[in-house]
């Protein structure tokens, strides 16, 4: 085990012990990761995939919602809240799932600039993190093209 | 026809290979729901429409033992999915939500779900889901046996018996110590007073009648009257109540409490996020590890219909119990004629009813009441009387499981390549039961590769703690964990050195296609 690949472990770990102090991940990302094994190496990545996709779907739907002329139909656009907020709670992504409850109630309460700003700190947010994940796997495949394995990083 | 001592083979091995019908119309709970549902070791087949589930399982009902499904679907509301599939195949159905509100569970509940669980969902949860299953089919079965075996009395005394000692081992923990059942549980033949069981039928009555008169200002006089049970008393009712309201008021207050920690964790995160504070990552502060807390996290997470149901009326299950003592004529716990529930369906009450009188069937079954001798019933199988109350005690039960190290040991002791054959055809079938055991491990050593003995190694599952890529010792990791963009072009193409890691590995790689194939 030479001296790269060990330095590379090193950074991967306090990589990711970051995502979580920083309050990307939570432990739910922890459940994803153990459902991971050898018969399933990408379960987590497509798993986010998915995820991702649904953010970009999501973001689109409430920002047509929001971008009525008329009157804004703000149950459309909590429905979409509601459907994002499953979604992130269940991969982890813990600020995402943040913003969504406080957007949930600025919907209830039909504020519209509310909406409007929260909608765009949920794009910031969840692209944020898309990029972030990104370098994680990055980090994992260098690891294992060093001939290393990934650590498996204790959060506790 | 089966005995019921053959029955109860059947259950032992049940839970590998349920056939589960997973809806959601989000695509990534959807994909996460089924890996996790596999992970049971569950036959999974999904589908993001409830319109589309309610076809397939019009098309064979017998397909699939239990459905779970998202509440919030736009092209079904999973109420009505809920409704339909308990009045036209019978199945056990559990609710999915990301609503947290109470109203939402008691609108489940009323709907006839066995279950409502939070997203996300957590795989100690789903794991206990087999029960439903159970539950219900012993009920169909006993139906059938009880009408059956009117005459022989003697025989299925003796059966009945065994079974009973049987059935108590396994089931004994489940049993919940409810102030009204006392400790008769244990001593059948003590029936010290006449005692109303809260069948889901009578639970249901109550509940319409409860909501009818709004749950703050309802009063057990009232309910009572509107309930128009005979021979049910007021003091029943208020009890009855009084348990009801305490676990509403506990559940909201979970529910609240975990939509604001929520909140305060993402207000806190965000402004601390530069300094790097700690204490943040578990905002449930729930160790996944220890056997107590499964209780913990499923109560905060998953509203427990079993508490609910502690007051015994929820669940098919709780009906299919039989009046324990009925043999000694004394207080026996009678099932009410089945006219004045027609009577009462004509009533206007809510729409659970008819779902309900199908399984009142059987003489015995129960709006159990009390003081009445048993006189034109059919003596029953004293052994299949105890209860199978999904209640508290189900948690506690399932973390004594858990907590033995091996997770459902006790539940399907029998990992051998024939149960898998017998549901897929799989060569590898061993390595499916490894798979949940080694699936969790404690990290020896998080910088150095993980050497064949630490894969092999069964630590407690329970902990928590993620599994990284393994390595094993004749191969490289598969290395097509690339960006999110190369895996989303390159999905499914599997690189040569991978095949090989299949070859004299812990043979993981059944796993996915066997079962996802094979029905």
């Amino acid at each position: 085990m030479d001296a790269h690949v060990a330095q590379l472990q090193m950074q991967y770990r306090n990589y990711i012990l970051s995502l979580y102090q920083q309050g990307f991940l939570d432990d739910q990302f922890t459940e994803l990761k153990s459902l991971q094994d050898d018969g399933t190496p990408d379960f987590v990545a497509e798993v986010l995939s998915l995820f991702f996709d649904d953010c970009v779907k999501l973001v689109g739907n409430m920002a047509r919602a929001l971008d009525q002329t008329g009157t804004v139909d703000f149950s459309q656009v909590g429905a979409n809240v509601h459907q994002l907020k499953g979604s992130s709670s269940s991969v982890g992504a813990k600020r995402v799932k943040g913003l969504c409850i406080n957007f949930k109630e600025l919907c209830e309460a039909k504020n519209y600039e509310g909406c409007v700003r929260c909608l765009q700190q949920v794009d910031i947010e969840y692209k944020t993190l898309k990029a972030k994940l990104q370098d994680m796997f990055n980090l994992e495949k260098q690891i294992v093209q060093a001939g290393g394995i990934v650590p498996q990083v204790d959060i506790n | 026809k089966m005995t019921v001592e053959q029955d109860f083979e059947a259950v032992d091995q049940f839970p590998v290979g349920m056939r589960v019908l997973a809806v959601d119309d989000d695509q990534t709970c959807l994909r996460i729901l089924e890996t996790l549902l596999h992970r049971c070791q569950y036959h999974v087949t999904t589908t993001d429409s409830a319109q589309t589930a309610l076809e397939l399982l019009r098309e064979n009902k017998n397909k699939f033992d239990l459905v779970i499904s998202d509440v919030d679907m736009p092209d079904m509301d999973g109420f009505k999915l809920l409704e339909l599939v308990g009045l036209e195949m019978d199945l056990p159905v559990i609710m999915l939500s990301a609503h947290s509100d109470p109203k939402y569970v008691m609108k489940g509940v009323k709907h006839g779900a066995c279950d409502y669980l939070l997203k996300p969902v957590r795989i100690e949860e789903l794991k206990n889901i087999w029960q439903h299953v159970v539950r219900k089919s012993k009920f169909k079965k006993m139906k059938s046996i009880v009408i059956n075996d009117d005459h022989s009395q003697g025989n299925s005394d003796q059966n009945g018996v065994k079974a009973n000692r049987k059935r108590k081992d396994q089931f004994e923990e489940v049993e919940e110590e409810d102030e009204e059942r006392g400790n008769e549980n244990d001593d059948p033949t003590a029936q010290k007073k006449p005692r109303v069981l809260w069948t889901r039928e009578l639970h249901n009555k109550f509940l319409a009648a409860v909501d009818h008169l709004g749950v703050e200002k309802a009063q057990p006089k009232k309910i009572l009257e509107l309930m128009n049970v005979d021979k049910l008393t007021r003091e029943n009712v208020a009890s009855h109540l009084q348990k009801f309201r305490s676990a509403l008021k506990k559940i909201t207050n979970e529910a609240n409490q975990q939509a604001n920690m929520a909140a305060i964790d993402s207000h806190f995160m965000q402004m601390s996020a530069l300094k790097g504070l700690g204490g943040f990552h578990n905002q449930r502060q729930i160790p996944l590890g220890s056997g107590q807390f499964h209780g913990g996290a499923a109560t905060m997470r998953h509203y427990p219909l079993g508490r609910l149901n502690s007051f015994g009326g929820v669940f098919p299950h709780v009906s299919s119990s039989l009046p324990r003592n009925h043999n000694d004529g004394g207080y026996v716990l009678q099932g009410m004629p089945i006219p004045p529930l027609d009577d009462l369906n004509n009533k206007a009450f809510p729409s659970f009813t008819s779902q309900q009188s199908s399984l009142m069937v059987a003489p015995n079954n129960q709006l159990v009441l009390q003081g009445h001798q048993q006189s034109s019933y059919p003596s029953l199988n004293p052994g299949l009387s105890p209860h199978f109350e999904i209640n508290k005690r189900l948690d506690d039960w399932s973390n004594a499981l858990l907590s033995t190290n091996i997770p459902q040991s006790g539940v399907h002791s029998k990992p051998d390549a024939l149960e898998w054959n017998h549901f897929c055809n799989s060569d590898a079938a061993q390595a499916g039961f490894i798979d949940p055991l080694q699936m969790k491990q404690q990290p020896a050593n998080n910088l150095g590769p993980m050497t064949d003995a630490q894969l092999l190694r069964s630590s407690n599952p329970i902990e928590g703690l993620f599994v990284g890529q393994q390595k094993l010792e004749n191969g490289s990791m598969p290395s097509n964990a690339g960006s999110l963009d190369d895996i989303v072009n390159s999905m499914t193409p599997k690189e040569q050195s991978q095949a090989e890691l299949f070859e004299g590995d812990l043979g993981f790689g059944w796993h996915n296609s066997s079962l996802r194939t094979c029905i």
